[in-house]
């Protein structure tokens, strides 16, 4: 198995807060990867951590055998990122962000400018091309996000929650492109707390609950015979009763008129 | 089932108390923000009570004059602060509430309660209250004075909140707020003109001071303060007529809050961009460079941050010209003038760039995933360079032309110009530094109160002082000699300014590129 990316004892603490306490994350070649968990459970700050955004306490993280923190020019060439929450420069308009990423990059004009208009078709954004990314929706930032974490056609895309705030026409989109590009034997790892698509989309599932990987393997190794939701609520110990405790009150109708 | 008015007046204080409360739970430093607004709020308070009660020593008519102006002022700061900072009070903006199944008249209790109540209400209520002590004159005066005050009070707060409210819509579409954005930057301004009106020496005081009360005595305020001064019938017509505006401005109050809480906004209609190829894109070798001088023009145009920043610069030296050239005789004059003040729109110019990834904000981690060395930080810096450079080059030409003809000394405009070009250089290279030493976040809408994300006020401030001393001591060499005559030293000017800039970025590259992680925390905290 050949090893897109992989971590060793990753490490993060924000004051007394330990956020990642020691993640071992693998994830070969080509797969379609989903790195899944609760909210809080340190998903974010992994992939920061991995894409050289935010500098670990401890650890290791390599992306193709090169290590990030000390082969920066080799991984930083070799990877896409969308991050979480998503900020882009707000002030250009879809098309220029595209061009000011690919230029950037080294990417010649042309190549660019061929690149782009490609990607503005595929993500059905050709239209909303000149406004300012500042005026898009959330589907339209992820997908314009998308784009340029692709343009320079990456070994590895890293995103963080694609498909959170976006309809269903958009985000078929997204898949799409992201099915063409693990076609072709390039690595895809994103986060969600949404079951059903991790499910549907990977091939690869890495559980995370309370800054520690609890389960990693390929998806059927993982959910073994159970929903990939059945599994996690019991890996990451999130079914507590039916609920049924209190709250009785709610849904009763209410007899005094307000 | 319906809360009276009392009960809703009384929850919706408590709210706004548990919201200030709240705000200052756990940090540090917006405890001691509160501690400074607490004490500056005091300090205006007692000064601005102390102030009115004084006006008792004037004459009664020019003590009813200042009254009269003092009054429309509190109003008209009501009116306008609170657009600026819009955003600073969490119940400020009636959308927030329009979820809650509450009637228009519980909505207006409550948001005129939750305004009043506060740090700063309570300071104007005293500072109002102040010209009880100093207009009136007789018992009818102090109870026409407390009716006065309390009615000023109300009608600041009904004002404030009428203006904010039809205007929500507005601020929240983001056109709106850029507008807002730059508005800010004409409040400074006037608030510049009593200080260049006083420099030039234009008319007498008193004189004006009638004639502007003669005026203002007719408008709501200046009525209020014209009862307590008169304290007679006359007085309580004045009062009728202010409790009828007040009534009024709180029924159009209404009006306006029962449509802005169903009127969506339409910020999501958007017009296109024009595409164009600039200047950057003709002249430059296509590359990494040219991207970043591309993507900075649209900037300088779009960002309404960077419009504040150019404009301000701008004004601050051409004020600053008016105060220096002004008062005659003691007014400098000729070469040392033109010199100096083009010398200080290099320096307002360049302190832009002393925070240089500040505006990028939480958006620079686009860059950061495509940075790989030192040498590509230096490239951005220098792109930014490049554009800030090809607007302030031809701009402090034209100013050092302008200023050599205000002065009759043409000549002087040459060494001017050059040693301003220098000093830009300079500025640049210091502020390349800083940018990576001290960055902090920009905040999205700046407000006439703070440039910095909540907590980096102090960073702010040693950035932008850091960047001056910085850019003082390494301009100084350069600038004194010229202003002292010895013009010369003008032709070396370029070159060490390009020098200085050089190696500004050099230095930011090796400190900023191993700090990136850091920097793009300092620059993306929430504001």
């Amino acid at each position: 198995m050949v090893e897109a990316v992989r971590t060793d004892a990753l490490y993060k603490r924000f004051g007394q807060q330990v956020a990642v306490a020691g993640v071992d994350l693998v994830v070969p070649a080509g797969s379609f990867a989903g790195l899944v968990g609760p909210n809080g459970a340190g998903k974010t700050t992994t992939l920061s951590m991995i894409t050289g955004l935010l500098r670990p306490d401890g650890g290791l993280a390599e992306i193709g055998g090169f290590n990030v923190w000390r082969d920066p020019v080799q991984v930083k060439a070799r990877i896409g990122v969308l991050p979480e929450g998503l900020r882009l420069f707000e002030r250009l308009s879809g098309r220029e962000l595209l061009h000011y990423n690919g230029r950037l990059r080294g990417i010649p004009k042309a190549d660019v400018e061929q690149r782009a208009e490609e990607l503005l078709r595929v993500m059905d954004l050709v239209k909303s091309a000149d406004k300012l990314v500042v005026d898009y929706s959330t589907g339209m930032r992820k997908k314009i996000g998308l784009a340029a974490a692709l343009l320079h056609n990456p070994d590895v895309l890293f995103l963080d929650e694609p498909f959170e705030g976006v309809d269903p026409v958009s985000a078929n989109t997204l898949t799409e492109v992201l099915r063409r590009y693990t076609a072709s034997g390039s690595t895809v790892i994103f986060s969600s707390h949404v079951m059903d698509l991790v499910e549907r989309l990977c091939d690869w599932v890495s559980v995370m609950s309370g800054g520690h990987i609890v389960a990693q393997g390929a998806l059927d190794e993982v959910r073994a015979g159970r929903t990939l939701n059945q599994a996690f609520l019991e890996l990451v110990g999130g079914s507590r009763g039916s609920g049924d405790e209190g709250l009785s009150w709610l849904g009763a109708k209410a007899e005094d008129g307000r | 089932m319906s809360l009276g008015a009392g009960q809703t007046a009384r929850l919706f204080a408590q709210l706004k108390i548990q919201l200030i409360a709240g705000n200052l739970r756990g940090d540090a430093t917006r405890k001691l923000g509160f501690v400074f607004t607490l004490l500056a709020a005091s300090v205006i308070a007692a000064g601005g009570f102390l102030l009115m009660t004084l006006i008792r020593l004037a004459p009664a008519d020019v003590a009813a004059d200042i009254g009269v102006v003092a009054f429309t002022v509190l109003l008209v700061g009501w009116a306008v602060v609170p657009l600026l900072a819009f955003g600073l009070d969490d119940t400020l903006d009636p959308s927030r509430l329009s979820l809650f199944p509450l009637s228009t008249r519980e909505l207006a209790i409550g948001l005129f309660t939750s305004s009043a109540t506060g740090v700063w209400p309570l300071a104007t209520l005293v500072v109002t209250a102040g010209a009880i002590v100093g207009l009136a004159g007789g018992a009818g005066g102090i109870l026409l004075g407390v009716l006065a005050v309390l009615l000023q009070f109300a009608l600041c707060l009904v004002v404030s909140r009428l203006v904010t409210t039809s205007l929500s819509g507005a601020l929240r579409s983001r056109r709106g707020r850029d507008l807002m954005a730059v508005a800010v930057v004409f409040v400074v301004l006037l608030a510049q003109l009593p200080n260049l009106i006083v420099n030039r020496g234009v008319g007498d005081l008193p004189a004006m001071l009638a004639a502007t009360a003669d005026v203002l005595r007719w408008t709501p305020p200046g009525l209020a303060a014209h009862a307590i001064a008169d304290g007679g019938l006359a007085g309580l017509a004045d009062l009728a007529v202010v409790a009828l505006v007040v009534l009024l401005a709180g029924w159009l109050w209404i009006k306006a809050l029962a449509r802005a809480l169903v009127t969506s906004d339409a910020s999501t209609q958007a017009a296109s961009v024009r595409r164009s190829s600039g200047l950057a894109e003709r002249f430059l070798p296509d590359g990494p460079l040219a991207a970043v001088v591309a993507k900075e023009f649209k900037y300088i145009r779009r960002d309404p941050r960077f419009r504040v920043g150019w404009f301000a610069a701008i004004v601050v030296t051409v004020v600053l010209g008016f105060s220096l050239s002004g008062t005659g005789d003691s007014g400098l004059s000729g070469p040392p003038l033109v010199i100096g003040l083009t010398a200080m729109g290099a320096l307002m110019i360049s302190l832009q760039s002393g925070n240089s990834f500040g505006i990028d904000g939480r958006s620079l981690w686009m860059n950061a995933v495509v940075f790989g060395s030192e040498r590509d930080l230096r490239t951005d810096l220098a792109g930014r360079h490049l554009a800030t450079a090809s607007l302030a080059v031809p701009l402090l030409g034209l100013l050092a032309i302008a200023l050599g003809l205000f002065a009759g000394d043409l000549a002087a405009g040459v060494p001017a110009m050059l040693a301003a070009w220098g000093l830009l250089g300079v500025g640049l290279g210091v502020g390349a530094v800083t940018s990576v030493v001290v960055p902090y976040t920009v905040p999205e809408r700046l407000n006439a109160f703070t440039g910095a994300a909540p907590g980096q006020g102090g960073l702010a401030f040693a950035g932008s002082f850091g960047a001056m001393i910085g850019t003082g001591l390494l301009g100084v060499p350069l600038v004194l000699p010229v202003l002292l005559g010895l013009t010369w030293v003008s032709a070396v000017a370029v070159p060490y300014g390009l020098l200085v800039a050089w190696g500004g970025r050099r230095l930011a590259g090796s400190i900023g590129y191993p700090r990136l992680p850091d920097l793009l925390a300092a620059v993306s905290k929430s504001t």
